[in-house]
Parts: structure tokens; C-alpha cells; sequence
């Protein structure tokens, strides 16, 4: 039954060819440190999935924002376990995705033929860095709203633009409702689009070139 | 006699277990995912007696309108409901609470004391005094609340 199922889609789909130059890659003879962006990638997903479970609840206005963050956490069952992952998976991205640069820089895993897919990595990072600076406010308590002040206020001190700058991310001199709705629609709108492209891309060409030797000493070539 | 069953060999042991593994990550998210999402569903509306007012009220025979705010609260909102019923007693020791919401499509019905009858603004729906149908698109009588009288204080029970 399965198996007619799997073979009707093949003849329509032709997904086994797609399965085999995804999944069924040879095992390349490397070290564990090759995992780290498979890591980011899982963490991604969590992210993903219980980001969209937030959203059904949380409210991204002042007058409601901390109020159903602490609904989520203290009345829903398992809201905890759902922010709680949201919250330390943000943590954990970071941390992976800066390791994973780091093993690609140091290995020079970035140079020909992979140059675009380490510049899509670097954009990557720094989708990452906005999610985290985004996500930051969203709970709406004293933490957010002095952590945003602050790090709308380093943009402010940019030469020349900095002003507009800072005047773009608040949506006007000071931090407001503005800024909270822009920050979340920044968050859960244009970040996961970009992700989305950047990790299609990143993951297409990791499986079209394939992943870099380990350098070794005294290479000679 | 041959064992029939193939030894389990390195890849499939590798196949059950990434599955697994993976079976386990999906069920340990989507599990409490769904506890999370159908969790409002599930609260019960709390069954408290609600003051509605004193009987002293009540006019003899005629259904007297009582209105009171109820609070409560939906998510992390808490708001002021306002429940409305008419009572109703003929020898001022039994009560009868009857809601004044009409069982049609939920509009209020208004007691109209020249013909003995409530009247529902939006489709017509007549009802006697007892709250049985008289005419129009109702499909059943007027619903009733329980109801308890404590020191002269009428209390109603929703639900």
C-alpha cells in the first residue's frame, strides 16, 4: 500500500533522485566539528516551529504584549516548554552559528569553488544577529525596552546617518508602540523570508559542490 | 530450521535509529504543541452564583428585568460582562430567571408588558411570559437560569 503510494508519487515527482542527492551522500571521513551546521540548521527549525506556536497567542502591542508573554508561560499548558525552547534556542543559534563560521574560517572552507556559500552564510549570520536583536523586545518588559533603547542608540552614534538610522528602527524619536509592531512584522515577516531564500540557497550549494577536505599540514599543491 | 528474519544490518540499525531519534525530537515538540494550542479550549467557564439583586424588586406576576456585570476573564484580558434576565414569580417565594437572550440567533428580546409578551427586535420572535414561543423563527423556549434565593438576594447560575 505504501509502497504503491511511493510509487505513484515517484512517477509524478520523481522525488527519489531529490531524496538520494540529499540524504543518501556518501559519509565524508571528517570530524565532528562538520556537524555544526547541521546543529544550526536543526535549531533553526525549532525555532521555526515554536516561534509560529508563540505567535497564536502573543500580542505584539504595549498594552498587550507582556501581559500574554505571561499568559503563554504561567496559564497555557506546556506555553513554558514552548518559550522556554524559543528563548534558549535563540541562545543556542547564536552560539552555533558562530562556531560554524568559525570551523569554515579556520579550515578555509570559504575559498573557490564555495565563495558563494560562505557569503551566503555570512548573510545568514547576520539575519541571525537581526532575529535576536528583534526577538529581544518582543516580550515588552524592562529587559526589552532598555536593551532596545540601548542598541537602537548604538545605531544612533553611526556617523553622519546614525540619526536616521536610529529614527528608522524606533519609527520615530523614542521607543514606542511603532517600534514594537515594526520590530515584531521584522521578526516574524522579513527575517524568516530571507532565511528561508539564504538557507535554500546555502543548503543547495553545500549539496551541489559538496563540503571541503580537512586541510592538511604542509600542503603541497 | 533457517531463520526466516534477515540479520538487522548496520544500515538498517542506522535507519531505525535516525528515525527514531527523530520520531522522538517530533513527538517531544508536537505533543505538548497540541496541549498548547487546544489548552483554552478546554477551561471550563466557572459555575459561581452571580448576585443578580433582591427579590424585593420583583413585581408580582410581571417579569422584571435585573442587569448585572459579571467579571471575567478571557486569556489575559479581563473584562466586565454584563448579564441581563428577566424574573419572574407569581406568589413571590418562587422564582423564575429567563434569559433575555433570544434562542434564535441571539439577539435580546425586550418584555412588552401591553401584550403580555417578549419581543425580539430582529426577526420577530414572540414569547409568552413563561418564555415558551409564541411565533416566529424560534427553535425553543427562552432559556432559564438556575436560580437561589439567600437572605432576600436572588442568585443566578449560568451554563
Amino acid at each position: 500500500m505504501l509502497a504503491k503510494f511511493a510509487d505513484w508519487m515517484e512517477e509524478r515527482f520523481s522525488w527519489r533522485s531529490v531524496w538520494e542527492a540529499i540524504f543518501l551522500r556518501k559519509v565524508p571521513h571528517v570530524n565532528w566539528l562538520y556537524t555544526l551546521g547541521s546543529a544550526t540548521l536543526f535549531v533553526a527549525t525549532i525555532q521555526a516551529v515554536t516561534g509560529i506556536l508563540l505567535t497564536l497567542y502573543y500580542v505584539p502591542t504595549p498594552d498587550h504584549a507582556y501581559d500574554s508573554v505571561v499568559y503563554i508561560t504561567t496559564q497555557l499548558p506546556a506555553g513554558w516548554l514552548i518559550r522556554g525552547l524559543h528563548h534558549w534556542g535563540a541562545s543556542a543559534l547564536i552560539v552555533l552559528v558562530v562556531l560554524h563560521l568559525l570551523r569554515v574560517f579556520f579550515y578555509g572552507a570559504y575559498k573557490y569553488p564555495r565563495e558563494a556559500t560562505w557569503i551566503t552564510g555570512v548573510l545568514l549570520f547576520l539575519v541571525v544577529i537581526g532575529f535576536g536583536f528583534t526577538g529581544y523586545l518582543l516580550p515588552w518588559d524592562q529587559k526589552a525596552y532598555w536593551a532596545t533603547t540601548v542598541g537602537t542608540r548604538i545605531a544612533g552614534v553611526a556617523p553622519l546617518v546614525g540619526d536616521w538610522l536610529l529614527r528608522i528602527a524606533r519609527g520615530g524619536t523614542d521607543l514606542s508602540a511603532v517600534t514594537l509592531a515594526r520590530f515584531f512584522g521584522t521578526h516574524v515577516w522579513v527575517l524568516p523570508a530571507a532565511l528561508a531564500a539564504l538557507v535554500g540557497t546555502h543548503l543547495y550549494l553545500v549539496i551541489r559542490i559538496g563540503i571541503s577536505a580537512l586541510p592538511e599540514r604542509n600542503e603541497q599543491r | 530450521m533457517k531463520d526466516k528474519t534477515p540479520p538487522l544490518g548496520r544500515r538498517d540499525f542506522m535507519k531505525a535509529a535516525i528515525f527514531s531519534i527523530g520520531g522522538l525530537i517530533g513527538a517531544a515538540i508536537g505533543l505538548p504543541a497540541i496541549a498548547y494550542v487546544i489548552g483554552p479550549a478546554l477551561t471550563q467557564a466557572t459555575d459561581a452564583w452571580i448576585r443578580l439583586g433582591a427579590i424585593s424588586k420583583v413585581e408580582m406576576g410581571n417579569p422584571t428585568l435585573f442587569k448585572t456585570t459579571v467579571q471575567t476573564q478571557t486569556g489575559w484580558i479581563k473584562t466586565e460582562e454584563e448579564v441581563s434576565a428577566y424574573v419572574l414569580t407569581d406568589n413571590g417565594q418562587d422564582f423564575v430567571v429567563i434569559s433575555n437572550i433570544c434562542t434564535h440567533l441571539g439577539c435580546r428580546v425586550r418584555w412588552i408588558a401591553d401584550d403580555g409578551k417578549y419581543h425580539c427586535p430582529c426577526h420577530n420572535g414572540v414569547f409568552a411570559k413563561d418564555g415558551t414561543v409564541v411565533s416566529g423563527p424560534p427553535p425553543r423556549p427562552l432559556d432559564r437560569f438556575q436560580s437561589k434565593v439567600t437572605a432576600g438576594i436572588l442568585y443566578i447560575k449560568r451554563g
